[in-house]
């Protein structure tokens, strides 16, 4: 288990505020947050590369605020790995087992668990500068995780990597963390990376925690304009919830929207874009917000396209190419935006 | 006809090239001229005369001399500029800027100062004293060669390993340490293996620098013919009395050691950086 209480750090342009964090043995935790905004100072604080300017750091129930690196038990894999550049894949494997003076027959069966856990054992004599990204990111987590370290600490294990290859690590990554359970900190700035991976998450925002829950909480219900744009929230509106009886609406401008919210008075809403349905007709369903909408734009994206619709305020649905081609969507065409109340997020 | 203006306009702009291209290669080749020049024509009258003399005693003492103080001052200077150079690049303390200038200083002092500078630490005050009663004497000795090679090599071996050391990314040490190695296993294993070009560059650029050193060496252990007389003194002494064929003896040496220098330093990498950190 980790603790982290009331973290402070400077570092240059970094800092770490009050951060409060309790990751649970075995949970696989990713921190979320733009780049430059302190992701991997936290980690280098757990892992005792620089000491807190104030606070603490728990480690299985034994405070190590104080503690060098080097008896703190932490498996910690940079962004740009830090291999050893003069020690060849094995080496760099076996480097904490032979400061250890593990005896040779110990080495030679952990070297190739390792190497078959990660698919490396045809780059066992490689040196670091001759292999790819993903191969020495594989040997980063080798060389991490042989030491059996009670903690993991990934820095952006996956963004170095190109589409394809950061897929199928991906899927790796939770394999690995399902055999060994070695609790994980994960950082990362891509939000389908915690979604695949995370058991929770924490969001972080100018050196603070912002948000922590899983990924269908934060996803959800995001806790503040920064979480739900960073999360991908298209439409995020300021409202006014005013005291009405039991069915609870807020007012967007023009628009009244109803809601299941016990806030009062202004508030932000965000819908996302997904959630939004496009219909012709004016259909009965259990949805209860329906608005009147013209399409002002439509803008390809992946394989959805991107709607923009002027319903009395800007609203932005995800269509795909098929419900398009059906409804003949056009700019300019009326159209009927239809989502449940659930899907109006209020904060 | 517009063709033909336009190809006119383009021959202009090719002379004008052309002219500053040979402008360019015409100030290059006479730099080249200069420099060859001068040290062709004593090697060569050099190498024709070097036969005979390096048979001779003083040639022969003034080589050994100049070996063996080169490289004890280039030894001992290692020794002290790795832990100098790795402490300033990677801890932090109070007074590590003022240090790191003081230490920058002899790099551009002329010789003669610096040792006129050691000249009165050992000769006159009462710390150099103590040192020549318990027998460590460096006035007009040849202790006072190494002293005087030490004081003026080292700030560069410093400067070459602190620019080495810093193109190491710590965070490899620190990746080292939480794989379990303390401090020094993390520096003895991680950042001096990857510092070795560098220490060696170091070493052959403090060597060669060491083993030309005069006005320094003049200053605190004199010239004395067969007692104090290294490769430059040897130049020197039989210049001033006229022993041209002794005197560019020394010299070719002192040529040869250099182009060897060079030769290993540009073997290393080419180095760019270093050579341009340094000077």
């Amino acid at each position: 288990m980790i603790r982290l209480c009331n973290i402070y750090k400077s570092l240059g342009d970094f800092k770490l505020k009050n951060i409060n964090l309790t990751i649970e043995d075995n949970e696989y935790f990713v921190i979320l947050g733009p780049t430059g905004t302190g992701k991997t100072v936290i980690l280098e604080v757990i892992a005792g590369m620089y000491k807190p300017d104030h606070g603490e750091v728990w480690l299985n129930e034994r405070n190590v605020t104080e503690e060098y690196p080097e008896s703190r038990h932490i498996g910690f894999v940079y962004q740009d790995y830090m291999l050893f550049p003069h020690l060849n894949v094995e080496e760099n494997i076996l480097f904490a087992l032979k400061l250890k003076k593990t005896p040779a027959k110990i080495m030679k069966e952990k070297l190739e668990r390792m190497a078959t856990l990660l698919n490396i054992n045809h780059l066992l004599q490689r040196y670091p500068a001759t292999l790819s990204g993903g191969e020495q990111q594989r040997t980063a987590i080798a060389r991490a995780l042989v030491a059996e370290p009670d903690v993991l600490l990934l820095d952006e294990p996956l963004s170095a990597l190109d589409p394809r290859s950061k897929e199928v690590f991906q899927q790796e990554l939770k394999q690995i963390h399902r055999q060994i359970k070695t609790t994980t900190i994960h950082i990362t700035h891509d939000f389908n990376e915690a979604l695949v991976l995370a058991d929770r998450m924490g969001i972080m925002c100018n050196g603070e925690i912002v948000q922590v829950g899983s990924p269908e909480d934060v996803f959800h219900k995001p806790c503040s304009q920064f979480v739900a744009t960073f999360v991908g929230m298209e439409n995020i509106f300021n409202g006014i919830i005013s005291d009405e009886s039991d069915a609870r609406q807020v007012r967007i401008g023009p628009v009244q929207l109803r809601v299941a919210s016990n806030l009062l008075g202004k508030v932000r809403v965000a819908i996302r874009s997904e959630d939004i349905i496009i219909a012709e007709d004016k259909l009965s369903s259990s949805a209860q917000n329906i608005l009147p909408a013209s399409i002002t734009e439509i803008v390809p994206r992946g394989p959805f396209f991107k709607l923009f619709l002027d319903a009395g305020i800007p609203l932005v649905a995800l269509v795909t190419r098929q419900a398009i081609d059906e409804m003949r969507l056009e700019p300019g065409k009326n159209v009927w935006a239809v989502f449940k109340t659930a899907a109006v997020h209020v904060f | 006809m517009k063709l033909y203006a336009s190809l006119g306009a383009n021959n202009k702009l090719a002379v004008r090239n052309r002219l500053f291209q040979a402008l360019v290669v015409s100030v290059i080749l006479i730099l080249f001229a200069f420099m060859f020049s001068a040290l062709a024509n004593i090697v060569w009258k050099g190498l024709a005369g070097l036969l005979h003399t390096i048979t001779s005693k003083e040639i022969q003492f003034a080589i050994r001399l100049s070996l063996f103080t080169s490289f004890t001052s280039t030894l001992i200077c290692v020794v002290f500029a790795i832990p100098v150079a790795y402490g300033l690049e990677r801890f932090n303390f109070p007074g590590r800027r003022f240090i790191n200038v003081i230490l920058d200083i002899p790099l551009s002092l002329p010789p003669l100062v610096s040792g006129v500078a050691l000249l009165l630490l050992f000769g006159t005050t009462s710390f150099g004293q103590a040192l020549a009663a318990h027998g460590l004497r460096f006035i007009f000795s040849v202790n006072g060669i190494i002293l005087a090679q030490f004081f003026i090599i080292t700030p560069y071996m410093v400067r070459v390993l602190k620019s080495t050391i810093a193109d190491i990314n710590p965070r490899l040490e620190f990746v080292a340490r939480t794989l379990g190695s303390s401090q020094w296993q993390a520096f003895y294993k991680v950042t001096l293996p990857l510092a070795k070009n560098g220490i060696i560059a170091g070493l052959v650029i403090s060597w060669s620098r060491a083993i030309g050193e005069f006005g320094c060496a003049l200053m605190v252990a004199g010239a004395t013919r067969m007692v104090t007389e290294t490769l430059p003194v040897a130049l020197y002494l039989n210049m001033s009395i006229g022993d041209l064929e002794m005197a560019m003896a020394s010299a070719t040496c002192l040529i040869v050691i250099s182009l060897f220098s060079l030769f290993i330093f540009e073997m290393l990498g080419g180095k760019q950086s270093l050579v341009s950190r340094i000077t």
